[in-house]
């Protein structure tokens, strides 16, 4: 009977119902959008730049990341091959690539710029493709003075593929060492810093001009990110002589992001939460106005004040409930049209290229939206229901 | 063992404030009804009857004197801790019939039970059984505003007597009706008192009313003027 009065007492006034229920539904949607797209922008940021950049987890020779290196590759990995035996023998683990970092200067002959070289093998970074050629071509496996040079840097050093330039840096002796290469290709990762310092070179090109075998560190890449701590602890009981870190701990950009975004839907949320709380507020409310006399007539009868609170909160509760489940159809569909639509969005700040616009349909974004309905709903009848069970009986039979 | 009055009130006062001044509603208001009376409560506009009525009916509380209703004296208790009293000893029948809109009216009368936690078969018996009684067993599923002002009536009666109170409070039971109407009102009221036994009060100041009920109590500005046994109903 509680319920039964309650959602026929929600339907009574159809009208300031529906406003109301427009409300948490409008609010319910906001929340499943921004946290789907939220979500979405989370996991295509994480891949990327776990995929395209960084590994699930990288393995150093041991001390690197607390030692203080005075000459490049002072912490380098001398038996590479061996752990990455080791390593890829791991079912979860899809491949393994070696990275060295470098800095130094790039010369056309007439003017000189700094730069910033990943050296990689040509055919594992191809597979991770991080990067859009806009010239040329990307590295071949077989040339190691061929280089990629990030667009800005190619703008500046005013080359175009096929072009030469020459790369000079410190050996791993401590000495000065410069090798010319040939642009294979011009790339962009979208991020102008970058792109504006960028150079990509393969291993044997690097090794040659630091004038050494070994390699700076071993990616990870795992076929599911999920699997990472358990890779993770695996190795460690199984390598010696090496640390290991979780990309986790080498994307701080990743992180800022994370904690902006968990900002503003945490914003998102807190207005949603004040609009519902409001509207629902101050529908139960007029309702308990417009029922005086019926709240009079069923306390009269014996309704206990309890009881009488139990049915406005019930009130409540189904508008919630009803907002809620309207919600989630309302904002599924409308995340179902958006992820079929091809909506494309401006860059980012700090970024040269726009991306598609995608909502992400998480358990936990319609859960949570779900429950920030039901919830705001919820509470927000209590003030009125205590209003109405503290009615005296006598005035509310007078009401009129 | 259960006194055979049903209700008494002892010394009964009580007032209102209207703006700064104190507006005296009853004074000194003492008197017993016995159980199984049919008792109207006379006087005109403003007299006290209501008020004498809400303070039987453990809906408001007296400034001064005591009130026992079936052998519970009620003056120190809270009226939020009379709603047992009320659901179980009580029934109400208002002038405005003060029905449940979004309940059918197999639903407003099947309410109080739910209240007394009835079981399922026994709240359809007993509903059914007493809608049948008023006259309305065709009615069962017809909400409050697709219904007569003496059908209305008839299923505040029915939701009144369904509990099986000892007492029926009727605040101007007529008064919104046409006198068929209340006469057939009157007559079914009349009618389940003497098949009952249930002690009812009614306010009213309605002569043909007045002049079905075994005893009248006048009351006049306050006061009760005069207790009259009037004929048998």
């Amino acid at each position: 009977m509680l319920i039964k009065l309650a959602l026929r007492n929600v339907l009574r006034n159809g009208r300031r119902s529906s406003i109301t229920l427009v409300v948490i539904v409008f609010g319910a949607v906001a929340l499943i959008l921004f946290g789907g797209y939220k979500a979405r922008t989370f996991w295509g940021l994480r891949e990327s730049t776990i995929r395209g950049r960084i590994g699930h987890l990288q393995i150093f020779k041991k001390g690197a990341s607390k030692a203080e290196a005075h000459k490049p590759l002072e912490y380098a990995l001398d038996d590479a091959t061996s752990i990455r035996k080791q390593v890829e023998r791991d079912p979860r683990v899809k491949m393994t690539a070696a990275q060295i970092t470098l800095m130094g200067l790039v010369s056309n002959g007439e003017k000189s710029e700094t730069f910033i070289a990943t050296a990689v093998e040509p055919a594992k970074d191809r597979e991770m493709n991080n990067q859009k050629i806009t010239a040329g071509s990307d590295l071949p496996d077989n040339e190691p003075d061929a280089i990629l040079i990030g667009r800005g840097l190619a703008q500046s050093m005013h080359v175009k593929p096929g072009d030469y330039l020459t790369l000079m840096t410190t050996t791993v002796a401590g000495s000065l060492n410069a090798m010319d290469v040939r642009i294979a290709g011009v790339f962009t990762i979208g991020i102008k810093d970058y792109d504006d310092r960028a150079v990509k070179m393969p291993i044997a090109g690097a090794q040659t001009l630091l004038q050494t075998k070994t390699v700076e560190k071993l990616l990870v890449f795992l076929n599911n990110t999920e699997d990472t701590e358990a890779v993770h602890n695996a190795f460690l009981a199984h390598l010696s002589g090496v640390e290991i870190k979780e990309w986790s701990e080498l994307a701080p950009f990743y992180h800022q992001v994370v904690g902006l975004y968990n900002g503003i839907f945490g914003f998102l949320g807190i207005v949603v939460f004040a609009i519902v709380v409001f509207s629902v507020a101050n529908t139960i409310l007029m309702s308990v106005l417009e029922r005086t006399r019926e709240i009079g007539t069923l306390m009269a009868m014996g309704t206990t004040r309890g009881r009488l609170r139990a049915m406005f909160v019930a009130e409540g509760v189904s508008i919630g409930i009803i907002g809620g489940v309207l919600g989630l159809a309302i904002g599924g569909g409308l995340a179902f049209l958006i992820n079929h639509g091809n909506v494309m969005l401006p860059p980012p700040p700090g970024y040269t290229t726009g991306y598609r616009l995608q909502i992400m349909m998480q358990p936990a974004v319609l859960l949570t939206a779900f429950l920030v309905s039901f919830v705001t709903a919820t509470i927000s009848s209590i003030v009125p229901a205590m209003k109405a069970s503290r009615l005296k009986i006598v005035d509310a039979l007078g009401h009129i | 063992m259960a006194s055979n009055d049903v209700i008494t009130l002892d010394g009964v006062n009580k007032s209102y404030k209207l703006g700064r001044i104190r507006v005296p509603a009853l004074e000194n208001v003492t008197l017993t009804i016995a159980r199984g009376e049919f008792i109207a409560i006379a006087g005109p506009s403003g007299s006290g009857k209501t008020t004498l009525l809400n303070l039987i009916g453990c809906v408001d509380k007296p400034d001064a004197g005591r009130i026992v209703i079936d052998d519970v004296d009620v003056t120190p208790i809270p009226l939020h801790r009379l709603a047992a009293l009320r659901l179980n000893t009580l029934g109400f029948i208002f002038q405005t019939f003060n029905l449940i809109p979004v309940l059918s009216a197999y639903e407003n009368v099947e309410y109080p039970l739910l209240l007394q936690n009835v079981s399922r078969r026994e709240r359809d018996a007993r509903v059914r059984h007493w809608l049948g009684e008023v006259g309305l067993s065709e009615q069962l599923k017809q909400r409050p505003d697709q219904l007569s002002g003496g059908q209305r009536q008839r299923v505040a009666i029915a939701r009144a007597m369904v509990t099986e109170p000892k007492l029926v409070l009727a605040d101007e039971p007529t008064a919104n009706l046409d006198s068929d109407t209340a006469t057939h009102i009157l007559d079914l009221l009349a009618e389940i008192n003497a098949r009952t036994g249930c002690t009812f009060v009614f306010s009213t100041h309605d002569a043909s009313l007045i002049a079905r009920a075994q005893t009248v109590i006048r009351i006049k500005d306050g006061r009760v003027d005069d207790i009259l046994a009037a004929r048998a109903a």
